[in-house]
């Protein structure tokens, strides 16, 4: 993969949204336990 | 938009809905094989089953549809999308989990309507990073969001209304925390499907990178909560007995997301995730019908069910009718335009393939000889659990359940008929 796609994944909110949802989620899933 | 010469010439709003009423029908039967499972095995093996069966799926009939050569072709020219496919599987693992946990806390009552609340949050997911709906006008917003919400709502009594057959212990306040976790993480997973289809993916690439994420992850949670691989592997070995059926709902899940993935392509996550999440209606035609789960229900009991069902009939009808007017499809376009700006990609494929076109198809890749090994290798295993299923002591109707198998194959019929006549499977 080139460096600047490297670098558009890295700052698209696009990616960001979801990841910190799915960081979220893995903590309440820890926190259900 | 014009359909490709010799093709059909059905708009692809209709397309979509065709799709994502057939993804409910798909989505609804999946649920049926697990209602075969007799009590005694953990929910986590049982969802582990079913993304395993998933997993082997993806590569029976889709590969059939479209050869590994088209495949590695798609992920070559959108590389960066296989980072939002593995991270859509992971999304639906980590929701999947929590939604075991909310049954388990609040039962399927209170649970369900709360994480059906997955397609509000698509809605709301559409709307601001793909603008979806902006300059559909009032109507536009009334028809969708009226029917979006019909549809949580006729959720919300169906599930009432079957409250009495599920026995819910208590800490509901986590359960209610669970499902809605749930929600908002379905919900979510939604932005890596439309991302996908605006930069011109074709389903079938994303579901399979989809089924990689999803079953890392569900080996992964099923791991921590199982005390180590070893114990899911003793476990898995211990269900070896009724493992087909698992496997056989992830089959059906698998036709169903597909069916999904092309709505969500063809009329967007705002429209076609509603239209999907009508599943429960065909969940409970299953558990009605076949299994006679509310066979002791009461009269007012009977009346809920026919009005939760007419109420989430009248929603997917709203958005059924509610098609893109030339203002909003301006604005589709500008979300697919940031796509093709930001990685480089070719505007007019990208937009010939989300018109229904596909610019691959014209110069097919070679089939490959391996591909029918993996197809074989891979109905194998299905027929392998098959023949080593213990037969399970439930009490079905037949002829029901005869006219419920006919009416889940008809719609994939129709719809896989349509989806070939008007894009090829694009």
């Amino acid at each position: 993969m080139k460096r600047s796609t490297l670098v558009s994944i890295l700052t698209d909110v696009h990616l960001w949204v979801p990841v910190g949802v799915l960081i979220l989620g893995i903590f309440l899933l820890m926190s259900l336990r | 938009m014009l359909a490709a010469q010799g093709r059909s010439t059905l708009s692809l709003h209709k397309l979509g809905v065709f799709c994502g009423l057939a993804a409910a029908v798909w989505l609804g039967t999946a649920e049926a094989p697990t209602k075969l499972v007799n009590a005694g095995f953990s929910p986590f093996l049982i969802s582990m089953g079913m993304v395993m069966g998933a997993f082997v799926a993806r590569w029976t009939v889709p590969t059939l549809l479209k050869g590994t050569g088209f495949l590695f072709t798609d992920l070559r020219n959108k590389p960066h999308l296989i980072v939002w496919a593995l991270l859509a599987g992971m999304l639906w693992a980590v929701a999947n989990t929590l939604t075991i946990f909310a049954v388990r806390n609040v039962g399927l009552a209170i649970a369900f309507p709360l994480w059906n609340t997955n397609s509000l949050v698509g809605l709301f997911w559409g709307w601001l990073l793909f603008k979806e709906l902006r300059g559909s006008g009032f109507k536009g917003w009334a028809k969708v969001l009226g029917g979006a919400f019909a549809i949580v709502g006729g959720a919300a009594v169906l599930a009432y209304a079957t409250a009495s057959q599920s026995n819910a212990p208590g800490e509901a306040a986590v359960g209610i925390i669970a499902a809605l976790g749930a929600g908002v993480l379905l919900g979510t997973m939604y932005i890596p499907y439309r991302k996908a289809y605006i930069s011109g993916m074709n389903p079938l690439s994303f579901v399979t990178i989809f089924t990689f994420g999803e079953l890392a992850t569900v080996l992964t949670l099923s791991a921590i909560y199982m005390g180590g691989m070893g114990h899911v592997v003793s476990e898995l070995h211990r269900a070896r007995p009724m493992l087909f059926w698992p496997f056989l709902g992830g089959f059906c899940w698998v036709i169903g997301d597909l069916f999904q993935n092309f709505a969500a392509k063809y009329i967007g996550i705002g429209r076609g995730i509603p239209l999907s999440n009508t599943n429960q209606l065909w969940g409970l035609a299953w558990g009605a019908l076949v299994f006679a789960e509310f066979s002791g229900l009461s009269n007012s009991g009977k009346v809920l069910i026919i009005t939760g069902s007419l109420v989430m009939i009248l929603g997917a009808v709203s958005i059924s009718m509610a098609d893109p007017g030339p203002s909003e499809l301006v604005n589709w376009k500008q979300a697919m335009h940031r796509e093709c700006d930001r990685y480089d990609l070719d505007k007019e494929v990208v937009a010939e393939v989300v018109a229904g076109d596909d610019p691959l198809a014209q110069h097919p890749p070679v089939r490959r000889w391996w591909e029918a090994v993996i197809m074989l290798a891979a109905t194998s295993v299905f027929v392998w659990l098959a023949i080593g299923t213990r037969s399970q002591h439930l009490a079905i109707s037949m002829p029901w359940m005869i006219v419920l198998v006919v009416g889940t194959i008809l719609p994939l019929g129709v719809c896989g008929t349509l989806l070939w006549r008007r894009t090829r499977f694009s």
